[in-house]
């Protein structure tokens, strides 16, 4: 896909192939950790961390590794960069590493991760990679800010812990509670759905 | 070289390197975590047992642990039951403070729970919930009120607040405290745990 | 009681796909037909169990004796990848009617998160052998039931008019929603 250029390969990650909305990866981690603003955060920033280490160090070595033996190695990069962002969260920020819990050692599972190493960092060069991976992780951090500030904001009437609404509002609880990140991701992916069938029947 | 010798040199390789790096990033961050949740619980025993300035484990089982905390000459104040039971969603684990010879509650601190917020969760609510624990009588078996009271100064000596909507919550956390009171008890009778020392008042 | 109240709870009110959101990709990806669904239930309930097993013996075998906890995630990750590899060779020799059945879905249980997360959450709650085995029959069993009871409506679904854009993982998600309410209805049954 040289034809790309360097803007292009940015933007594809916020929209035309965005994780979350487009291709459904991730799901697990997006549904998990979406109750707070700041969980969605801390998640998405530990998630970024990792595909931009491994896209760059995957993308470096790529020539060295034999085909039949990539999947493996691609595993090891990930869960080396995983770890690294479990035992940092937990040594310098215990309350969100506590809040997040096993999720974080489950980003190593993510399918966004493996899927990007597998589709492109192994056949583009290390510049490419690098950009396509920010594109991705900027994505994938906007579409959990998106669902978490909805989700916090009407299940705790609070955004990043402040209260937003006012006296009047009774916080819908079940917005926070495992059902209300099924709903509100249901609902987003068809308004993605929506624009993209607009936008397309247009052109 | 054949394939199958560079895939496994890749291979080993690739492990050792990542061992090797994972080894220096858990050397570096290993005492940091640890000294994370040892402050974490040291916080919560000094918050439910007041004037602690020195704690010391005595004993430990499964879902039960019991502190002693002392105070600046030494002298035992008080003890810290660190227990966790079944509560409505998964377990509740909290720090209990209470003095030698167990027949007052200082306080309680939660340390982890998952109970659904706005209901279940308020067990942390240190301005409802929690304040109606302090200063309990605690020589004989503490009760649930229900319905709720609305102040502190309506319950009786020994009785402990529900929370409304969320009575298995207030339950769970009353049978755990009274079986973990239960327990330390026998613990002091075969002498496990230490009770010598001067009741803050 | 203990055991059973692992089992319960991971099975019905900490089920993996309700309440911790693991597995999500098959959930939804395998949940088109009752009799495929099925036998991916099973897969995973056999592979989960295994996986307690052996994430057990390395945790607490290997790891902690030697302080090499900083290894847990590279090692469980590695194990459950070549734990499923071996599986299906293993059925496929011994068996072909059973690997016509489930085996065809073992390669996806690889990056399967409910995998790992059984792992990890086993290890992080300190379960004993035991237990650990149990809640890895229990969630296996709750993620069987949730997938089936999630193909069984989507058959259902198929005759039914749904707006051209909730379509697919739209209606799916809220479908899933309405069910993990449903599924809230058993907390608080273990006192």
């Amino acid at each position: 896909m040289p034809t790309k250029t360097i803007r292009e390969e940015f933007v594809k990650g916020l929209w035309d192939e965005n994780p979350i909305f487009r291709q459904l990866l991730g799901m697990c981690p997006t549904l998990a950790v979406t109750n707070a603003v700041i969980n969605g955060f801390a998640m998405g920033l530990a998630t970024s961390f990792v595909l931009i280490f491994s896209s760059v160090v995957v993308s470096s070595i790529k020539k060295l590794i034999p085909n039949q033996v990539r999947i493996a190695s691609y595993i090891v990069i990930i869960a080396t960069f995983v770890t690294m962002a479990d035992r940092f969260l937990a040594a310098f920020f215990y309350p969100i590493s506590k809040e997040l819990g096993p999720y974080v050692p489950l980003i190593v599972v993510n399918c966004i991760i493996l899927g990007r190493q597998e589709a492109f960092s192994s056949k583009n060069t290390v510049g490419r990679s690098l950009i396509d991976a920010l594109g991705m992780s900027l994505g994938f951090v906007l579409a959990l800010l998106i669902l978490s500030s909805i989700r916090e904001i009407l299940g705790m009437g609070t955004f990043l812990g402040h209260q937003v609404m006012g006296s009047w509002f009774k916080p819908w609880i079940i917005m926070v509670l495992p059902p209300g990140a099924f709903i509100t991701l249901g609902i987003l992916l068809a308004i993605a759905l929506q624009i993209e069938r607009k936008t397309k029947s247009r052109r | 070289m054949s394939l199958s010798t560079r895939m496994v040199a890749v291979l080993t390789s690739v492990g050792l390197l990542s061992g090797g790096f994972l080894a220096g990033v858990g050397l570096l961050t290993k005492e940091r975590i640890a000294l994370n949740k040892q402050q974490e619980i040291e916080e919560k025993i000094s918050a439910v047992v007041p004037g602690t300035y020195s704690i010391e484990k005595f004993y430990e089982e499964k879902d039960l642990t019991v502190y002693g905390g002392k105070d600046k000459e030494g002298k035992l104040i008080g003890l810290a039951i660190h227990a966790s039971g079944m509560g409505f969603q998964d377990k509740i684990t909290f720090m209990m403070g209470t003095n030698t010879s167990l027949t007052k509650i200082f306080s309680l601190a939660i340390l982890e729970q998952t109970e659904t917020p706005g209901l279940g969760a308020k067990v942390d609510d240190k301005k409802s919930f929690l304040r109606f624990w302090e200063n309990k009588d605690c020589s004989s078996i503490l009760t649930l009120r229900k319905p709720a009271a609305s102040s502190p100064e309506e319950l009786g000596t020994s009785e402990i607040n529900t929370i409304t909507g969320a009575t298995i919550t207030s339950e769970a956390i009353l049978n755990t405290a009274n079986s973990s009171l239960e327990r330390v008890r026998q613990l002091i009778k075969e002498g496990k745990v230490s009770s010598e020392g001067q009741d803050a008042n | 009681m203990e055991l059973a109240a692992i089992f319960i709870s991971a099975m019905l009110i900490n089920n993996f796909v309700f309440y911790y959101f693991l597995g999500i990709c098959p959930f939804l990806g395998v949940s088109k037909k009752i009799d495929s669904a099925f036998s991916m239930g099973l897969a995973v309930t056999f592979v989960m169990t295994l996986t307690a097993v052996v994430s057990w013996a390395i945790n607490y075998w290997i790891l902690i004796p030697y302080g090499l906890d900083y290894l847990q995630i590279v090692s469980f990750i590695l194990v459950i990848a070549s734990l499923v590899q071996l599986v299906e060779m293993f059925i496929r020799k011994i068996s072909p009617p059973l690997y016509q059945a489930m085996g065809i879905y073992l390669p996806l249980i690889t990056t399967n998160c409910a995998i790992m997360g059984l792992a990890i959450i086993a290890a992080r709650k300190e379960y004993g052998l035991a237990e650990t085995v149990i809640f890895g029959v229990g969630a296996g069993l709750g993620f069987t039931l949730a997938i089936v009871l999630m193909a069984g409506i989507r058959e259902q679904l198929e005759l039914a008019d749904v707006p051209e854009a909730l379509k697919g993982p739209g209606i799916a998600l809220i479908i899933a929603g309405i069910m993990a309410l449903a599924f809230m209805g058993f907390s608080g049954m273990i006192k």
